[in-house]
């Protein structure tokens, strides 16, 4: 995608900013900013910066004060950040199998990752291109079910069932369900246990009864009150009960 | 580049060359200074980061964890402001996150003492952060350009401490190498965020509730990682070395290399320890001797440790520690040792005794140490010695006896046997040869005289002398008397940070203090020394008569309150003082001096550069001539007169009236 990276004088105008995220960065053109994806060697390089980002010199007036305090200028800059390391480039076995790179006494570092097993990574410090320095890393963790720091990665590990967590069993019932024209139940579900299912007339909504923890969330904000198509233990409760039940 | 700076500007330079790209603070004395000079640095545009200003030293923890998550982070901090942090610390080593608090060590009360201990480091030892130890300025800059390769080592991961003593350690002016930024670039790279918050591909929950069952597991984890530190913090201080020409340890053995007595300790300290290491060594009477300096002392390299020990064939060990036992059987420091030794030499231990010294902003001096090592003889020659803490100056218990009367009863009851066991052997007690220029400045607190002490020590270091500056910090108000000691080392540049405390230049910047009955200034003297004051009504030969000096020692006067005063400049007569010292003190050049006062001097520039040179010119031995005194204000004496208590009603309507008609 070109995202206008050209301006009215033909000449480039874009810049990338240092960004954490380690899929994505951002290129920034006039007033927009565009993520895109990150290359192989790029990571957390900053774009050395003209102009230092000094508050004070920003903030100061046109009578050279800031806030009424004179404000001294001692023309220092900021170092330049083009000496400065990228964070090194992780590697496997089998990655460092399949590339090519320089200056890389392969057999020792072959040998040795074999000797760490699968959990051996090479770490590359590059600058320019050219390799700086190599260490291998082994993996700290003696319990290796538990990533480090104890960090719950959300898309992965969610738990597999449940069910174990609820008291009551909900149920949707398809004939009183509104179906795609609703959905709120599917969208207040903090566990996404909620799915729509078929389309048009005949959809309806449908707990997953391995993720549903048994929050009274969609019983509570389901839009049709009267008609109480969220089925409790496979009773019908009526809106004064959940009332009560909720102190309404 | 070799510059003149404290050891809370050394920690900052350490940040500002790691690239710190995220810096919570709360102040605390003493480590407020380090704060400020990176706000500083960020707000005028010479560091490229964040800085936040929290309402207290939880939320800079907190912030600073939460910023570990996706960048370079840091804070500083010191005592109560540390065990404030205590609570959210743990959050940070339990999800594994590198970040570096720089720790001014300062005593943690009760009563309030703001003067240098290690109990606030103490105190954490178990929150599971890495702690490093800097016995100077020099190692606080390199040890948090090291703290961040230790810590950010994907073995590793955990956060550090990086102590230095407070005021000692952090307000001591001193020469430091700063290196390069393309150095330390190619030394240390970038950050690399593991698990960075605010990633929508990969969304992370951080401290989410554990169960015993991976509970256990994930703290094994963790300890497995905080052990790696050991071994990464030797390779990183070799690295560090072979980039930089200073290399670093686990812990440094200066002596013999089979020393028989050894004393252990951490942190500042360790200057005054290494010289009179060098000055007993190989002394008639005197054992195989070693200082054991521990610099990693979270994770606590004990195999290493025990390992050198048994090499060595130590007989004694005394270990001294700068915090409390609180109950335990021996302060932190001293029950490492002691566990460390135990577990690995089993029969084969040392004996070890535990020393209390240093508690809130007490001195450790070359002194101390002589009495440590004798201790250790006695002990190694198998006398009676305490399985509890000894202390360092009471006289009510003193660890060698001199004087029987003093001691407490109590003590006398249950120690007296072991006192009279413990012979005083002359050879360990030779006093320590003052070969190097020491200056004592006195000045009344907000006369400059630390301002005038830091200068001249800028000037000696642009001259590549060795020139020490260590100003005392007391809870003085403004006009209280105040001294600081400043250093040129002569000869061998040994790189001393060991004050003697026999001075060869007094200088006095108010001449009331000639005739204060509490304040002996010229008691440490040498007999040849040199006496300054900033006086224009006393002459040379009353000052000699008035502090009583031999007929060696030399005065000079200079008016410099007087000189000030006609270069507009108040009372600010601290730059003609500065001046003078150039002219009494030979070791610094003051043409080369003065081109460094021509950038550096405080504004008014012009006035304070004119102020010097007069100093220098104006410094005489001799009497001053008699000067008018300026006529008297009658409109200003009457004012003085007034009393409004003793005013009649009639009086004063009568005054409110002038007052209307002006």
């Amino acid at each position: 995608m070109d995202h206008g990276e050209h301006n009215g004088n033909g000449k480039q105008q874009s810049w990338r900013i240092p960004t954490v995220n380690r899929h994505k960065d951002f290129a920034v053109s006039g007033h927009m900013v565009f993520p895109r994806d990150k290359t192989a060697n790029s990571e957390c390089v900053v774009a050395p910066r003209k102009e230092p980002p000094s508050a004070a010199k920003r903030l100061v007036g046109k009578d050279g004060k800031l806030l009424g305090f004179p404000v001294f200028h001692d023309n220092r800059t900021v170092e330049e950040y083009e000496g400065l390391m990228p964070a090194p480039e992780i590697l496997t076995l089998v990655e460092v199998a399949r590339r090519e790179i320089e200056g890389l006494d392969y057999a020792a570092v072959m040998n040795q990752l074999a000797d760490l097993g699968p959990d051996g990574r090479l770490l590359l410090y590059k600058r320019d291109g050219k390799l700086l320095r190599y260490e291998l890393f082994e993996d700290p963790r003696i319990c290796k079910d538990i990533p480090r720091g104890a960090v719950i990665h959300n898309l992965e590990q969610k738990p597999a069932d449940v069910s174990g967590w609820r008291v009551h069993e909900f149920v949707i019932d398809p004939k009183g369900c509104l179906g795609e024209v609703c959905t709120r139940c599917s969208r207040v579900c903090p566990e996404n246990a909620i799915h729509l299912r078929g389309v048009g007339a005949d959809s309806f909504c449908e707990i997953d009864p391995t993720a549903c923890k048994g929050c009274f969330i969609c019983w509570v904000e389901c839009a049709r009150k009267a008609a109480d198509c969220i089925l409790i233990d496979g009773k019908v409760f009526d809106s004064e009960l959940r009332a009560a039940h909720f102190g309404e | 580049m070799r510059l003149s700076m404290a050891g809370n500007t050394a920690a900052a330079w350490g940040f500002r060359l790691s690239r710190v790209q995220c810096y919570p603070y709360y102040p605390i004395t003493p480590s407020t200074t380090c704060s400020e000079q990176i706000a500083a640095w960020v707000g005028n545009g010479d560091m490229d980061g964040v800085v936040i200003n929290v309402e207290s030293e939880h939320s800079a923890a907190s912030a600073v964890i939460a910023a570990a998550k996706s960048v370079r982070a840091a804070t500083a901090t010191s005592s109560k402001g540390l065990l404030y942090m205590v609570e959210v610390l743990e959050n940070g080593s339990g999800s594994s996150l590198p970040f570096t608090i720089f720790v001014g060590n300062r005593a943690t009360g009760a009563p309030i003492n703001i003067w240098g201990d290690n109990q606030d480091a103490y105190a954490v030892r178990d929150s599971g952060l890495i702690q490093i130890f800097a016995a100077n300025a020099q190692e606080a800059l390199d040890a948090v350009i090291q703290s961040y390769r230790i810590g950010e080592d994907l073995t590793v991961r955990q956060p550090v401490l990086v102590n230095l003593r407070g005021f000692t350690g952090t307000h001591t002016y001193e020469p430091v190498d700063v290196p390069s930024a393309a150095d330390v670039d190619s030394f240390l790279p970038s950050y690399l965020p593991l698990e960075p918050l605010f990633s929508p591909d990969q969304p992370v929950t951080y401290n989410a509730m554990l169960a015993a069952y991976y509970y256990r597991r994930h703290k094994r984890n963790q300890t497995a990682a905080l052990r790696n530190a050991s071994c990464v913090t030797e390779n990183v201080g070799r690295q560090f070395g072979e980039k930089f020409g200073r290399s670093y340890g686990k812990f440094d053995w200066i002596g013999d290399a089979d020393a028989d007595l050894v004393v252990a300790l951490v942190g500042e300290s360790f200057g005054a320890a290494e010289t009179i290491v060098s000055h007993l060594q190989g002394r008639k009477g005197v054992g195989k001797i070693a200082v054991l300096r521990v610099r990693l002392f979270n994770p606590f390299p004990a195999q290493e440790i025990a390992t050198r020990i048994y090499k060595a064939n130590t007989k004694a060990v005394v270990v001294l520690d700068e915090g409390l036992p609180h109950g335990d059987v021996f302060p932190p420091l001293a029950l490492r040792m002691a566990a460390a030794l135990q577990a690995h030499l089993g029969t084969q231990t040392p004996r070890l005794a535990s020393v209390i010294g240093g508690l809130g902003g007490s001195d450790i001096r070359p002194d101390h140490f002589q009495t440590l090592f004798n201790l250790a003889a006695n002990i190694a020659d198998g006398r009676p010695y305490r399985r509890e803490p000894y202390w360092l100056d009471i006289d009510e218990d003193p660890i060698l006896l001199t004087d029987e009367k003093k001691v407490d009863q109590k003590l006398w009851k249950r120690y007296g046997d072991v006192w009279k066991a413990q012979p005083i052997l002359d050879a360990y007690h030779k006093p320590l040869p003052s070969t190097n220029y020491e200056v004592r400045i006195y000045g009344r607190a907000g006369q400059g005289a630390i301002t005038s002490a830091v200068f001249f020590t800028g000037a000696g270091v642009e001259q590549n002398l060795w020139v020490v500056t260590k100003p005392t910090f007391g809870s003085e108000r403004r006009g209280a008397v105040v001294h600081t000691d400043t250093l040129i080392e002569q000869g061998a540049s040994n790189k001393t940070r060991a004050f003697t405390a026999r001075q060869d230049l007094v200088c006095i910047y108010d001449d009331t203090i000639l005739t204060s009955p509490t304040h002996a200034p010229t008691r440490d003297l040498k007999p040849d020394g040199t006496v300054l004051v900033n006086s224009s009504r006393y002459s040379p030969a009353r000052i000699r008569q008035l502090l009583g000096l031999g007929p060696k020692a030399s005065v000079f006067i200079v008016p410099a309150s007087r000189i000030a005063h006609e270069l507009q400049l108040g009372s600010f007569f601290n730059m003609v003082m500065l001046g003078a010292m150039h002219c009494v003190c030979p070791l610094v050049d003051f043409g080369a001096a003065m081109t460094y006062y021509e950038k550096n001097a405080p504004r008014p520039k012009e006035a304070n550069l004119e102020a010097i040179r007069r100093g220098y010119q104006e410094t005489t031995d001799k009497e001053l001539p008699a000067v008018e005194l300026p006529a008297v204000d009658a409109r200003a004496e009457e004012y003085f007169r007034w009393r409004p208590e003793e005013e009649s009603l009639e009086e004063e309507m009568l005054r409110s009236l002038e007052t209307l008609r002006g």
